[in-house]
């Protein structure tokens, strides 16, 4: 076959899977991007193929039905691999008959999914369970399969809010069945409702939730259907306890969930997609984390607070399925307390007699602080949701107690950024489709290389074990992966209390040995906390540690934020002596900064890189940003009244001047130092710099006297303020690592002084260190 | 079909391989596999349009054990040649019968003269015979998953088991054939 027909073969393959013309085409637009002939080709294909089953169910010498319980009859339609056929025969397990070791009892429920059955397990305990009988007949042996593939970890849970999954099978109609632990109770809205709890005993009842959901979490498993029908309430002694049920359901059977059985299936399966986070929606199946659970728990605190949920289920399902994702994905739900300013006068009266409170003062309660979790919670990034279930449960916990809440309204920033991204997201969401689709699309044509090379070998009554059994061993890894980066985000909120306790030594105990890699302002915040703290205390490896994986994870903090992360982490390695270290470092500065259209962040990469001499390569990458800022700050004078202005004007001529320096343009070098000099504002690290480039600079022009006067001068400011111990300082005054950096340059220069001839010619600048 | 009967199948091919079994031991083995292969699928096909699945059968058989060719390798090697036997008598039945349709006299239907919409359901095996051709040259391995599933009449998941490949290849694969002989056919008429 040749390297066409193989790209022809795939891109149909993966081209089939997309139900929806216009992701197909999109899809198609990338993934041919300008081969004419090879579009047309898989077009021609694509639309052949509905005349070719017609074709082939006519001609077929055996009839093209397949035999019933193999194939059902859409499995000869490629776009179809999905297995959900119309149940076969009525319902005939029912009260009385005995399915495995276990004896249904009586119904006591019905829902979306399947039959609710008290039964009565006879083996090894007598005890009582309830048994629940997915309804649709589907492909039951995956759906075990999935099950099995979780079992040892749904078995590791043990918590009092969690209801327990202790067994799978199928029953002899060949529909799966899961048995959990009986729990009698009401849905927890329904109880609320019909207790009239008040808005904080509702809080008390969710924070159990999240408890619940937190365990899970930390054993590696995701509910994935968080609602208030899996949160039933029941009494002890006269206390609501909230139990979570159906752990590990969702994920054994919704893993066969495409678009076309989306309406007729996803409805009775899932349950309602109001409670669907924007990455379910999205269905891709292979993007659901923890946060997934901490979206549906916004919506069951949404739900809790309001009585409503943040979108109506109804006009979800009505507003079809490109539509209902649209909404999911791109719209922002209004706050709980909006909502309910929307409502009805009778309608909020009843929500609020239920919440024993009076319509206004229930609106005022809402807004401010509950409004910020929700909507954190609810997050379109799951990036900027809680890290974890207890960090949520805790925020809604300091609500109760009266303290300030970690959640915050968006910043001006923020809010700019979302409209910005509102805008975009027609474009950018055709990027994400295309993206997703080219990695399907690598990994569909992998598969089919794999399987060929499979095939030579493969004992075929081997195959489906294998399978079987590689299914499981991802399903492990998956699970120990997504276990993983529970914990660490479970440290990161823990820590993160510790520092705004300024409990840095416990924070930074709690981080030993993790080192996430997933951005998130939290974890950038708490690293960068314990970095300072170790720094501030002369503890450079250590600092240098903690800034280096903070400059992996400081993504969502803004091109000002990130850059001085990078002043942060440079001296430190100088100070630990990392010499290599550094010049990875810098080059990662570079990098990540090239592109920017910020001259003062230019200008921070510029000084940052040169904390050392550099080779030529380095200094010609750094030469667009020092141009970017040399156009920025030369023209401003000294007697500028925009004090800002001014303070980043010293700056970038201080960065100008190392620039000079490292070129060895001395006198250029000796320019900008004067300039920055001459700046007016008390900041004492960064005249210290400039005076100590400025000695180096003149003691290469051979100006020994000046250059031993400013010397002396700036080691005088240095030495003072490593006398005492360093404090983290404030911009306008200078930052710790603003004078670790002069220190540095002042090691520098005082080698030079003692070393350099009289006077040097430019090119011995270059290995003047 | 179950793993104990097709891995006897094997254990029977590789012993008359050897020359201690007849292809008439293996008969009541795999004929009563063909037959409810057949049977199961005559069951569901509109009347008049398929062969008597036991004619079909026994005509296969005759022809697989008569070419003398009785050293299967495995049951890989059986059942293509078992479709190809298929292959050969629907086509050759589709071919009497169109030139009769036609007019007798040619030994292949003049592809040109062929309006795709209006072909009876044998021109139409007699066009598709000829695009398998064509794919053979282009890609061998998704004719033989044709020939299986068409002739042979077997399931995806039966080609996967023959094949040792996954349920999925194979679904995926048909899919891709069928496009293309369908577009080939269209293409050529």
């Amino acid at each position: 076959m040749t390297k066409t027909t193989q790209q022809v073969e795939a891109l149909f393959d993966a081209a089939c899977q997309l139900v929806n013309p216009a992701a197909r085409r999109t899809f198609l637009d990338e993934a041919c991007a300008g081969d004419a002939t090879l579009r047309a080709r898989v077009e021609a294909l694509l639309a052949a193929q509905s005349d070719a089953d017609k074709f082939f169910r006519e001609i077929a010498p055996f009839g093209s039905t397949p035999r019933p319980g193999t194939e059902p009859a859409t499995a000869d339609t490629a776009a179809t691999d999905t297995r959900i056929p119309a149940e076969k025969t009525g319902p005939t397990e029912g009260p009385g008959s005995r399915i495995d070791r276990y004896k249904l009892l009586q119904k006591i429920g019905e829902g979306g999914c399947g039959m609710v059955y008290m039964a009565e397990q006879e083996k090894p305990v007598l005890r009582r369970v309830a048994f629940k009988i997915i309804k649709l007949g589907m492909d039951t042996k995956s759906v075990i399969a999935r099950f099995e593939a979780e079992r040892q970890a749904l078995a590791m849970m043990d918590h009092p809010n969690i209801a327990r999954v202790l067994d799978a099978g199928a029953t002899e109609t060949g529909r799966p069945y899961f048995v959990m632990e009986l729990v009698r109770g009401v849905k927890i809205t329904d109880y609320c409702d019909q207790n009239h709890l008040d808005t904080d005993e509702r809080l008390d009842l969710f924070v159990q939730v999240c408890h619940a959901i937190q365990h899970a979490h930390q054993k590696g498993i995701i509910h994935r259907d968080i609602k208030p029908s899996n949160v039933l309430v029941t009494l002890h002694d006269g206390v609501p306890v909230p139990k979570v049920i159906d752990f590990g359901i969702a994920k054994a059977i919704e893993g066969k969930l495409t678009e076309q059985t989306f309406f007729t299936a996803y409805e009775q399966i899932i349950g309602t997609p109001a409670y669907m986070s924007p990455e379910q929606a999205e269905m891709s199946g292979l993007d659901i984390d923890t946060r997934t659970d901490i979206y549906s728990l916004g919506v069951l605190l949404y739900e809790l607070l309001t009585g409503r949920t943040p979108f109506d289920a109804k006009m979800l399902l009505q507003s079809g399925l490109d539509e209902m994702r649209r909404t999911l994905r791109e719209k922002e739900p209004q706050r709980p307390s909006t909502m309910l300013t929307t409502l009805q006068r009778t309608e909020l009266t009843a929500t609020a007699v239920q919440r024993h409170a009076e319509p206004p003062k229930l609106i005022t309660l809402l807004r401010g602080d509950l409004d910020w979790i929700v909507m954190k919670c609810l997050d379109k990034d799951r990036r900027r949701r809680y890290e974890t279930s207890n960090g949520l449960a805790m925020d809604v916990q300091r609500y109760l107690n009266n303290e300030p809440v970690i959640a915050r309204p968006p910043s001006r920033l923020y809010r700019f950024q979302k409209l910005v991204r509102r805008n975009k997201i027609v474009f950018a969401s055709g990027a994400a489709v295309a993206t997703a689709l080219l990695i399907g699309l690598g990994t569909a044509t992998w598969l089919f290389f794999m399987e060929r090379a499979a095939r030579r070998e493969a004992v075929a009554a081997e195959e489906l074990q294998y399978l079987l059994r590689q299914d499981a061993e991802r399903a492990r890894a998956n699970e120990a992966e997504l276990r993983r980066q529970a914990e660490i985000r479970e440290k990161i909120t823990l820590a993160d209390v510790r520092v705004n306790q300024n409990a840095y030594e416990e924070a930074n105990n709690l981080l030993n040995g993790y080192a996430p890699t997933q951005p998130s302002l939290e974890g950038a915040r708490v690293f960068r906390a314990v970095g300072e703290w170790q720094a501030l205390q002369g503890r450079w490896p250590e600092a240098a540690n903690r800034f280096g994986v903070l400059i992996q994870i400081n993504k969502f903090d803004g091109w000002d934020m990130a850059s001085l992360d990078f002043l942060r982490l440079g001296p430190a390695l100088l100070e630990m002596g990392d010499v290599q270290g550094y010049e990875h470092f810098r080059q990662a500065a570079i990098a990540r900064f090239a592109s920017t259209p910020y001259p003062v962040a230019a200008e921070r990469v510029v000084k940052i890189s040169l904390l050392r001499p550099a080779d030529p390569n380095t200094i010609s990458a750094l030469t667009p940003l020092a141009e970017l800022a040399a156009k920025s700050f030369a023209n401003v004078a000294p007697g500028n009244t925009n004090a800002e202005t001014v303070f980043q004007a010293a700056w970038g001529s201080l960065s100008l001047a190392l620039m000079e320096y490292r070129q060895g343009n001395y006198a250029k070098a000796e320019d900008w130092c004067r300039h920055c000099l001459a700046y007016p504002g008390d900041n004492p690290p960064r005249v210290a710099a400039a005076r100590v480039i400025l000695a180096m600079a003149c003691r290469q022009l051979g100006q020994r006297q000046e250059a031993t006067r400013q010397l002396a001068q700036a080691r005088e400011n240095i030495k003072t303020k490593f006398g005492d111990e360093l404090d983290p300082g404030s911009a306008e005054h200078g930052f710790w690592f603003d004078w670790v950096f002069a220190r540095i340059l002042l090691r520098e220069a005082t080698s030079l002084m003692d070393t350099a001839p009289a006077v040097s010619k430019p090119s011995a600048s270059m290995s003047g260190d | 079909m179950p793993d104990e009967i097709t891995s006897e199948i094997t254990q029977m091919l590789q012993a008359m391989k050897h020359g201690g079994q007849t292809a008439e031991d293996l008969l009541p083995l795999v004929y009563g596999e063909l037959r409810r292969l057949a049977a199961t699928h005559m069951a569901q096909a509109a009347p008049g349009q398929t062969l008597q699945a036991t004619a079909l059968v026994h005509e296969a058989w005759l022809r697989m054990v008569g070419a003398g060719d009785r050293t299967w390798e495995n049951r890989v090697h059986f059942f293509s040649a078992a479709a190809r036997a298929m292959r050969h008598i629907l086509i050759g039945n589709a071919r009497r019968k169109s030139r009769l349709k036609h007019g007798g006299g040619q030994l292949r239907v003049d592809i040109d003269e062929l309006n795709l919409a209006a072909a009876t359901p044998d021109d139409k095996i007699l066009l598709m015979d000829e695009a398998l051709e064509r794919l053979e040259a282009e890609d061998p391995e998704k004719e033989r998953i044709v020939i299986l599933k068409f002739f042979g009449g077997l399931t995806n998941q039966e080609v996967a088991r023959i094949l040792g490949v996954t349920e999925r290849t194979i679904e995926r694969q048909w899919a891709f054939a069928k496009a293309w002989l369908f577009e080939n056919i269209r293409s050529q008429t």
